[in-house]
């Protein structure tokens, strides 16, 4: 199980940040998510695996300095 | 350092006028030629059109300065003001100060967003904003006290000259018993010797009982304050709370500084953490998508970014409350305690460093090739206590690096220094012999502009080359993002009033990464609303940090996610609740498009503001060498066969180069024309008779200035 925006989702083995926005809606504006207090931005999503009990945040718009 | 001595030279004594509703309806005029100072009564038709802040800011400076003022001319103003809303602790970003004056780096009205507590203390003292004109015949210091209802001049003699030590000292002066009624504004001697120096705003940290400042850093502020002899203005007030702006509806406001302060405790730590980390989250973010500047803004992302992210800083900052305003949630304000720097005049030393913020990493460390977490807080250590811009300090830094990596100067021109990139000492070196105004460090803090025209006179560089990686506009440097990916950023930049800098559009994401804004239309529209948008937090004395930096949960569920609506929503009831007028998030673009469009004719007036000056260096809009273009061949090969539909096989890079050139540089021009359309301005760039008009600033000088330049 892993824990997305405090909400528990069922983990998968190979599972990448990809994966896991793909089964959610509304991610648009979503190019950065924190895994376990890691930054890992979109151009690393498909390459970047989900360990499990993983708490994760979605990061939901970047906005500059 | 021995004790402070100043002597007063003038007192005058004034009757303070209450704050209300956010305002005092007074404004502070200093004439430092003779000392002469004035207060005036504020206009109720100056307060409906320029609502306060930078519109305040920027009608003062009309008043003062003809179209032909140079930066150094006595009648050229600083201006000073809060805004209405400004002042309000426990409001997130509630309390800063915006400064303007015709820049020594520009010849044109500059603007700066800046914290510390002086735009609050100053307002509370009795005045909306303080203009300062003139130029004293020795050095002074100025103090606005408003306990004691006394405006005093000091000269001024054997101060610190850097403003580390300066605003420590004066802090202590002013009110040793009671240092948290004490905020200082002072620049340095890098503001007296370049042309980008900038001004520290301080306030005092009463956890960490020291002095901390933040800095209004772009387009030469510090520069006309040092070239006015003012050494610093002080402002002393007492006790701040919710009442002090005499809110029309204080339940309203409570309601409202509680409602989005808690949002922030309760997001902050979910989104960008930055209580913990500041804005040095965006390093590794910008990174990731190749938005970094890095070797004079050649490429986007670096293997050794990773050393100089918030991974590294959130370790090395010290740890407390760190909001440049009383009771900011986002408290993003973070600093270094007990570092020792390797050079200058603290060398050896133990000092605090305030900072640093992505800018000042992202430039003064990426753009330079220099990755090294601890050389990074020792540039932004001594720009600010020189009073040097970290922005301009970096881009200026990164295109001599480059001019000198590829032979346009050598070592004959830099007095020996070896300025390659990654080179940490001589980066330095050229920062402290900016202070002082000497050797090669004298002309890079001309500005990359005035740097163009130097080396291609005197050492015989090619002008070409050097208009094509020279990253300024209008001739100010560029902030530290990487716009090449996304046209709708290089209009943020270009079109943007003072020149490149993001704090009126930053659209790179939207832009880039989400695609939101497919067409010409899109972009010009978001080239209209966000810039209007950010441009209001400077109308009223707020940092736009707590807007878009923490979001709402439910935000992407919003018909608008990319404005967050719901707070400025929340702006609006603000706004509402200390003017007492009823005001919907429309009114609050209406507030700033009038002093938007007063700020283009500005710079009409001034002899900027048109269409040229809207131009951009070829590096902001794509690669400018073969190096470049092969470094991210496949992403250029691919946009000229898909997107232009060009056989590109029997192409060498150069031609690649100058093909995806011409497109991309007819895109921007076929933006602007969108841009100006939607923001009723003409083709050359100019807002037409109708527009000003339509915003209530069509006054006889604003028309005549637009007959000047054709427009009837
Ligand atoms: S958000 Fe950060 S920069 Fe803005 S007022 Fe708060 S502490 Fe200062």
């Amino acid at each position: 199980m892993i824990q997305v925006n405090d909400q528990p989702i069922e983990w998968k083995p190979d599972m990448t940040i990809a994966d896991l926005l793909k089964q959610m809606s509304d991610v648009r504006f979503c190019s950065v998510v924190r895994v376990n207090g890691k930054l890992i931005s979109s151009p690393r999503f498909d390459v970047t695996r989900i360990p499990d009990n993983a708490v994760i945040y979605l990061l939901p718009l970047v906005a500059g300095g | 350092m021995g004790p402070v001595q100043l002597n007063e030279i003038k007192a005058v004594p004034y009757e303070r006028s209450e704050v209300v509703k956010g305002y005092t309806d007074r404004s502070l005029h200093i004439d430092l030629t003779g000392n002469d100072i004035r207060v005036d009564p504020i206009d109720a038709a100056v307060k409906d059109r320029f609502t306060g802040g930078k519109g305040y800011d920027l009608w003062f400076m009309w008043q003062a300065v003809k179209g032909t003022t140079k930066w150094n001319d006595p009648e050229n103003a600083l201006c000073i003001s809060a805004g209405p809303l400004g002042g309000t602790p426990g409001y997130p970003g509630g309390g800063k100060s915006i400064v303007t004056t015709i820049s020594p780096l520009t010849g044109a009205p500059i603007d700066s967003n800046v914290g510390g507590y002086f735009g609050p203390y100053k307002k509370f003292s009795g005045f909306d904003v303080i203009t300062l004109t003139g130029k004293a015949d020795q050095d002074v210091v100025i103090l606005i006290d408003g306990i004691e209802s006394q405006i005093k001049i000091f000269s001024a003699s054997d101060l610190p000259d850097n403003a580390y030590e300066l605003s420590d000292a004066l802090t202590r002066y002013f009110d040793e018993k009671k240092p948290v009624n004490i905020s200082v504004v002072t620049a340095g001697p890098g503001a007296e010797n370049t042309y980008f120096g900038c001004l520290n705003f301080s306030w005092y940290d009463a956890g960490r009982k020291r002095v901390r400042y933040k800095q209004a850093g772009r387009g030469g502020t510090g520069t006309v304050l040092a070239d006015k002899k003012v050494k610093a203005v002080v402002a002393r007030f007492g006790a701040v709370s919710m009442k002090s702006n005499q809110p029309a509806d204080l339940e309203a406001l409570k309601t409202v500084t509680k409602t989005h302060a808690k949002e922030i405790n309760e997001l902050d730590g979910k989104q960008n953490r930055m209580s913990l980390v500041g804005t040095t989250h965006l390093v590794p973010i910008m990174n990731d998508h190749d938005c970094l500047p890095t070797h004079n803004f050649k490429f986007g992302s670096h293997p050794e970014a990773a050393v100089i992210g918030e991974d590294v800083y959130e370790h090395i900052f010290d740890k407390g409350f760190d909001g440049c305003w009383r009771g900011c949630a986002v408290a993003c304000s973070h600093g270094v305690k007990d570092f020792s720097p390797f050079t200058g005049p603290f060398k050896g030393t133990r000092v605090f460093v305030d900072g640093p913020e992505y800018e000042t990493v992202a430039g003064c460390g990426s753009n330079l090739g220099i990755f090294d977490a601890h050389t990074i807080l020792e540039i932004n250590f001594y720009c600010d206590a020189y009073g040097l811009d970290t922005i301009s300090v970096g881009t200026s830094i990164g295109f001599v690096m480059e001019c000198f990596e590829n032979g346009l100067i050598t070592t004959e021109h830099t007095g020996g220094l070896a300025l390659f990139f990654g080179n940490r000492f001589g980066a330095l070196e050229l920062i402290h012999q900016m202070a002082k105004g000497e050797g090669f460090g004298a002309i890079v803090g001309k500005g990359i502009r005035q740097m163009k025209q130097i080396f291609a006179d005197k050492f015989n560089a090619d002008p070409d080359f050097m208009q094509d990686i020279g990253m300024e506009s209008k001739g100010l440097e560029f902030s530290e993002y990487i716009t090449k990916e996304s046209l709708a950023q290089q209009g943020g930049y270009g079109l943007a009033l003072k020149g490149p800098q993001h704090d009126e559009a930053w659209l790179i994401f939207l832009d880039m990464v989400h695609n939101f804004m497919p067409t010409f239309e899109n972009k010009a529209e978001a080239l209209h609303w966000f810039p209007m948008f950010r441009t209001w937090f400077s109308l009223c004395g707020l940092c736009k940090l707590p807007w878009n930096d923490i979001v709402p949960e439910d935000n992407k569920d919003t018909k608008e996610p990319a404005k967050v609506m719901k707070h400025v929503q929340w702006y609006a009831d603000f706004f509402s609740a200390i003017t007492g007028k009823k005001t919907t998030p429309d009114d609050l673009i209406a507030m700033s498009e009038t002093v938007y469009n007063f700020q283009r004719v500005f710079n009409l007036k001034m002899g900027t503001g048109t269409r040229e000056h809207d131009t951009l260096p070829y590096r902001a809009m794509g690669p400018v060498t073969v190096e470049e273009y092969e470094s991210r061949q496949d992403r250029y090969d691919k946009q000229l066969t898909d997107t232009y539909g060009m056989d590109i096989s029997g192409m060498d890079t150069a031609a690649r180069v100058a093909a995806l050139r011409k497109e991309r540089e007819s895109q921007y021009e076929q933006l602007k024309d969108a841009v100006y359309d939607r923001r009723g301005w003409t083709k050359n760039g100019i807002p037409t008779k109708e527009t000003v008009q339509r915003l209530g600033i069509d006054f006889p000088e604003v028309l005549e200035v637009l007959a000047a330049n054709g427009v009837q």
